[in-house]
């Protein structure tokens, strides 16, 4: 093709889905500049295999399955990267007689559990939690419960062996109730 | 004596990793039996435990979602300026 801009189809499906895509892709990866890498990568390979498409499938189902390749692409990537043992979160926690810090001790919640899944303000703040952790824990989080893998599956895929996993899930969580501690359950 | 009872008494960072890692796998009857013990006397773990529960469920509804278009729809114009640009440069 030798023209400049993006051709008229390319151009309707980038205002018809982006924002879809790029919600799903915020959705999954809790980080906005991940995202929109994700959703630009999407839509390149989209022209690029523009032939491979056939115009009887729906446009928005073929882009979203290139999308959630790229999101997997993205986990996989994210865990490689070198794991810094990082035990601050558990110092941060317990006192050197490994007991609870007087001001980290789990207090009761004063939520009835199932308001929270329906609460927008708490979902935000809950976003915001999810955005905070270091990508390579997102990324164990997230390849354990997305394909309700069993956990032997996710290791072996991450080349990680079980302890390490099941204190990656350890430390996710107690920073996840840390931020949601300090953001929405002492408010 | 001292030793029988460090085969009992878990402190409370170990029973907080065992009460995650049970989420995930099965505990060796050692482990059950050294959390069980803690949390008969622990209440600030066994409140752990309530919370642990808790973070599971949310993130297993969060990540459950398997519907784009059950998510926020959150619109994004910058990015679209940012898609044409990149699709121009590629050609």
């Amino acid at each position: 093709m030798n023209i400049d801009k993006p051709d008229e189809v390319t151009t309707c499906w980038v205002q018809l889905y982006s924002d879809g895509l790029y919600s799903w892709a915020l959705h999954k990866t809790s980080n906005k500049e991940t995202a929109e890498d994700l959703v630009q990568e999407t839509f390149l390979v989209a022209v690029k295999s523009a032939e491979q498409f056939r115009g009887d499938s729906n446009p928005k189902t073929w882009l979203f399955s290139i999308l959630n390749n790229k999101i997997n692409d993205h986990f996989r990537k994210s865990y490689r990267n070198p794991v810094i043992s990082d035990d601050a979160i558990i110092d941060l926690i317990f006192d050197e007689t490994e007991h609870w810090k007087e001001s980290q001790k789990p207090q009761p919640w004063l939520t009835e559990q199932s308001n929270l899944f329906d609460d927008a303000e708490f979902q935000a703040e809950w976003q915001k939690c999810l955005q905070r952790l270091p990508a390579h824990w997102n990324a164990a989080v997230q390849l354990k419960f997305i394909d309700e893998k069993k956990s032997e599956e996710v290791c072996q895929e991450l080349a990680i062996t079980d302890t390490n996993f099941w204190q990656i899930l350890h430390r996710a969580k107690l920073q996840l109730r840390k931020c949601l501690e300090l953001n929405w359950f002492k408010k | 004596m001292q030793q029988l009872k460090y085969f009992f008494i878990s402190s409370c960072k170990k029973a907080s990793s065992l009460i995650d890692k049970k989420s995930v796998m099965k505990l060796t009857l050692h482990e059950k039996l050294m959390l069980h013990i803690h949390l008969s006397v622990c209440d600030a773990c066994t409140e752990y435990q309530k919370q642990s529960r808790i973070l599971h469920d949310l993130l297993q509804a969060h990540l459950k979602n398997t519907n784009p278009d059950q998510v926020t729809q959150v619109v994004n114009n910058e990015l679209k300026t940012k898609i044409f640009t990149r699709l121009s440069e590629e050609k």
